[in-house]
């Protein structure tokens, strides 16, 4: 695994898992999971539902009880199962923002906000200028006195967050933070609060399950399968680079077709299906006589004049209107492509080209 | 994992104020003689209950009498609750209200309406006589007990049920109607169906009342002799001249013999009924079903059943309140009197009675509430090993009866000396009723625990807040008015409440309750009318009350 770099310092790591493995009875969650998080960095858990991203969350913030590995917040261990030592989730100094914001119904915003602090033993004057200055940087400053049901949800939300923020834990933990706005206040939002993290210099680990959300946000991408980090590194690497098949599916929009990969020419490879051959980058260990998965994303399907180097004929099934671009489904046997395109198609065959650095093979 | 001292000394306390009670009917059931006399260790106790033809006459009729509620209760409760939950019927709003007095109101009273209402010379048979020249019932007889006890148990039925068919979706229901069902066929062949794992549950709650009851059976098995356990238990309190408390304690063990095994099937039914959910309808969006015609035959259904077990008990209490006597020819313009309630409240212990029951009824409720809370903190989103013990600890007083468990409670009085001046006091009333209604208590306050979401007190527990600031900062404001409610609920409880404080009566423990067994016991019909009546009015107050902000009744 790739070291981040790290500036120099003492707490380099604001937080360091190591092999961190977790079960709910014979059922294993997470199955040795190991990540840092730099100051100033923010780090997107990605993956499908039952991949263990929120349980990972959820353990280091000390709501879960892993059973092996450790956990260290700004190199102090919170939890380490080889020593048995384990702080509570309020020993740990941490921001967590729930799905749900989890505001508590009972008290007003700037009482939600403030609890924490209250909590460290601030005198009240103070508190109450340090909620002010909260709200105010999240633009909620005149909503201090009303009750959160009173509130939008996106204002909710940023409450949610002035509440995790206010009394400045070493890492803000958020889970799925946009998931319950609805889709047009989700995309300002995750502009909003990627300038909040940046204006803020704020460590954040931050779960979520939409791949646009994760790369738009994050310097660091975890994809997480099945309890173990499927690859890990910037947004670009994962979506250019994918090591499996798994990360290449995961991310964007693809094209996958099955076939044999007839010839190996070093990291080159030719796979055939019934009446096309296309030259890929072999990217698994597939093997020449071997089946394989090709894989293309949407975007780099080109539609060509006429035959060339890597290109298939294929006759057009539909053409449908997306508003800012056409997307073409093309069929023939088991071969089925899609593509993207700025205008509509006539009916017929169409020649496709597909680049071989973009043509994936697994 | 550490547990912290409140929480392991909750259920500490909890353990030993269920299990010492208990232990102390087992002990003294294993002895053959009362434990204040010489004794040996031995089976004397049971070898003389079980050559006494008088108690196997009692098992008999309260195996008949538990199997005739459960056959009349289970569906009418389930005819009932469709009509007012799945239906159009006429008036459903406020005859629901109505249907559950019969869980509020004491069978003590109940068994005394049914008396001077439907008895030999009752209101209502001295008028059918007028009518028909003979009266056509006899409350007295074993079928005329467990026909009264199967109606008046018809509401616990209905309660369960209606909760299930709450949250069936009508689709399923409409559905029947499209392929051309009658109502009465959907409810037959749909939605009952349907909510059977409440039906099966509800019919083994009744049928284990069944062994409980005391008050119904003492009041109108009397004259012609029909006792069942319950009541035979209380009648051999002084069969050999000396309490024989090592009789009373076989005949406990038999009994709560039979009703525990009934409250684990409950539990194990209860388990099932929540795999059942997944396999309903779709919930949420539901239209009554509209009867047509049926909907006047239903409601006259539902009339009637209102008449004979609401109306007919409590207006026989409210007349015979306020008249001086009654019999074949009287004219009641002749006999209305207040004196009865003049001659209560000249006497002294009828009017302390009377405290004593407002005052168990709101401090002691609060303070019961208080003592449910803290039990039903100590299993909140735990799953140890503590919390497993605190499950089956409040499974177990619902095994025993209230008059078992306020002769047990008297027995630890008297067993440990330390603890004999509070025998007198009411607060030896106070932890029986709340031992006694301890699963109750507890149902009410997880109903409004299991309702405040995790991630509220999660997000206490990362803001920095140890698990008992959580609890006094979060969880607690969130559920007070759940407590509230609770308070009005187990108030009404407490009103209610009549076998526990049997053997606890005594000067200073007074309640109307226990007043009504030692008065009936006496023969004193006016005073005994007057507290009932006093005490319906109580009941009917809390009810009031509760209706006014809302409370919901059930689940």
């Amino acid at each position: 695994m790739t070291e981040t770099t790290t500036p120099a310092g003492a707490a380099a790591n604001k937080l360091r898992v190591d092999d961190l493995h977790l079960s709910y009875g014979d059922n294993a969650i997470l199955k040795g999971v190991s990540m840092q998080l730099a100051q100033g960095e923010v780090v997107s858990l990605l993956g499908p539902s039952g991949s263990g991203k929120t349980t990972l969350l959820r353990a280091v913030a000390g709501l879960e009880a892993p059973h092996r590995g450790t956990i260290r917040i700004e190199d102090r261990p919170v939890f380490d199962a080889a020593a048995g030592q384990e702080l509570p989730a309020e020993k740990r100094n941490l921001g967590l923002v729930f799905q749900s914001y989890a505001l508590w119904p009972h008290r007003t915003v700037s009482d939600n906000v403030g609890y924490g602090l209250k909590l460290r033993k601030v005198a009240s004057a103070e508190v109450r200028q340090r909620v002010d200055a909260a709200l105010g940087n999240l633009g909620l400053g005149h909503l201090g006195d009303r009750l959160p049901h009173q509130l939008s949800g996106g204002q909710q939300q940023r409450v949610a967050i002035a509440r995790a923020l206010v009394y400045n834990p070493p890492v803000i933990l958020m889970d799925e933070p946009l998931s319950n706005l609805d889709a047009k206040l989700r995309e300002e939002a995750r502009a909003w609060l990627r300038e909040l993290i940046l204006k803020m210099r704020l460590s954040a680990l931050v779960v979520t399950h939409d791949q646009n959300e994760a790369m738009a946000m994050s310097d660091r991408i975890l994809l997480l399968n099945n309890g173990v980090i499927e690859q890990e590194g910037t947004p670009q690497e994962l979506y250019g680079e994918p090591r499996t098949l798994f990360v290449a599916d995961f991310m964007g929009s693809n094209n996958k077709v099955e076939g044999q990969v007839v010839e190996r020419r070093g990291d080159s490879a030719l796979l055939a299906g019934a009446g096309w051959q296309l030259w890929g980058q072999a990217r698994g260990a597939a093997a020449t006589g071997g089946a394989a998965t090709g894989m293309v994303r949407l975007e780099r399907v080109r539609l060509a004049d006429g035959e060339g180097a890597n290109t298939l004929k294929l006759p057009l099934v539909t053409s449908m209107f997306l508003g800012d671009r056409w997307e073409y489904l093309f069929h023939r046997g088991d071969l089925r492509l899609r593509a993207y395109g700025p205008r509509a198609l006539a009916p017929g065959e169409q020649w496709l080209e597909i680049a071989p650095d973009s043509f994936w093979i697994f | 994992m550490r547990v912290g001292l409140p929480r392991a000394s909750v259920v500490g306390l909890t353990a030993l104020a269920v299990c010492l009670p208990l232990g102390l009917i087992f002990y003294q059931s294993a002895l053959n003689a009362p434990f204040f006399a010489p004794h040996k260790l031995g089976t004397g106790a049971f070898e003389f209950i079980f050559a006494d033809s008088d108690f196997w006459d009692a098992l008999k009729n309260s195996v008949v009498i538990a199997t005739a509620m459960g056959l009349i209760a289970v569906p009418l409760g389930g005819i009932l609750a469709f009509l007012m939950i799945r239906t159009d019927l006429p008036g459903r709003g406020w005859i629901e209200p109505l249907l559950l007095i019969p869980v509020f109101v004491s069978p003590m009273v109940l068994g005394f309406g049914y008396v001077v209402s439907a008895g030999p010379v009752g209101f209502y048979s001295v008028w059918a006589k007028e009518l028909f020249g003979g009266v056509p019932w006899n409350v007295y007889s074993l079928t005329g007990i467990a026909v009264i006890a199967g109606l008046t148990h018809v509401p616990h039925v209905y309660l369960y049920s209606s909760s299930a068919l709450k949250s069936l979706g009508s689709d399923v229901e409409e559905a029947a109607r499209m392929t051309g069902s009658t109502p009465f066929q959907v409810a037959r062949d749909v939605s009952l169906p349907m909510v059977t794992p409440s039906l099966l549950f509800s019919g083994v709650l009744v049928f284990f009342l069944g062994f409980e009851i005391f008050g119904l059976p003492l009041v109108l098995g009397d004259p012609e002799g029909h006792l069942v356990l319950a009541t035979y238990l209380y009648k051999l309190t002084n069969k050999l001249g000396t309490p024989s408390y090592h009789l009373m304690a076989a005949v406990a063990v038999c009994i709560v013999a039979m009703t525990f095994p009934l409250v684990m099937l409950q539990r194990y039914l209860l388990k099932n009924a929540g795999k059942f959910v997944t396999v309903k309808g779709k919930a949420g969006r539901q239209r009554p079903l509209p009867l047509g015609g049926w909907r006047w035959v239903a409601a006259a259904i539902l009339v009637f059943w209102l008449f004979v077990t609401v109306v007919v008990p409590l207006s026989g209490i409210a007349l015979r309140a306020l008249v001086t006597n009654w019999g074949e020819g009287v004219r009641l313009a002749d006999v209305l009197t207040l004196d009865n309630f003049r001659e209560v409240l000249q006497q002294p212990t009828l009017v302390r009675g009377i405290l004593n029951t407002v005052l168990i009824g709101i401090v002691g409720g609060g303070l019961a509430v208080v003592c449910y809370t803290a039990v039903g903190l100590t299993t909140h989103r735990k799953n140890d090993v503590w919390a497993r013990i605190v499950d089956y600890l409040v499974l177990v007083p619902r095994a025993v009866p209230g008059l078992l468990a306020g002769l047990a409670f008297l027995w630890v009085f008297l067993f440990f000396p330390p603890l004999a001046p509070l025998r007198s006091t009411i607060f030896s009333l106070w932890i029986a009723y709340t031992v006694v209604w301890l699963a109750y208590g507890m149902r009410l306050v997880s109903s409004s625990l299991l309702q405040v979401g995790p991630e509220l007190e999660e997000a206490a527990r990362s803001a920095g807040a140890s698990p008992g600031r959580v609890t006094r900062d979060v969880t607690l404001p969130l559920i007070r008015y759940g407590l509230l409610a609770s308070w009005l609920l187990v108030f009404m409880i407490f009103e209610r409440e009549y076998s526990t404080g049997v053997y606890l009566l005594g000067p200073g423990t007074e309640v109307i309750g226990s007043l009504l067994v030692s008065l009936w016991g006496t023969g004193a019909a006016e005073s005994v009318a007057a507290l009932s009546f006093i005490n319906v009015v109580l009941v009917a107050i809390g009810l009031t009350v509760a209706l006014r902000f809302g409370v919901k009744l059930h689940d």
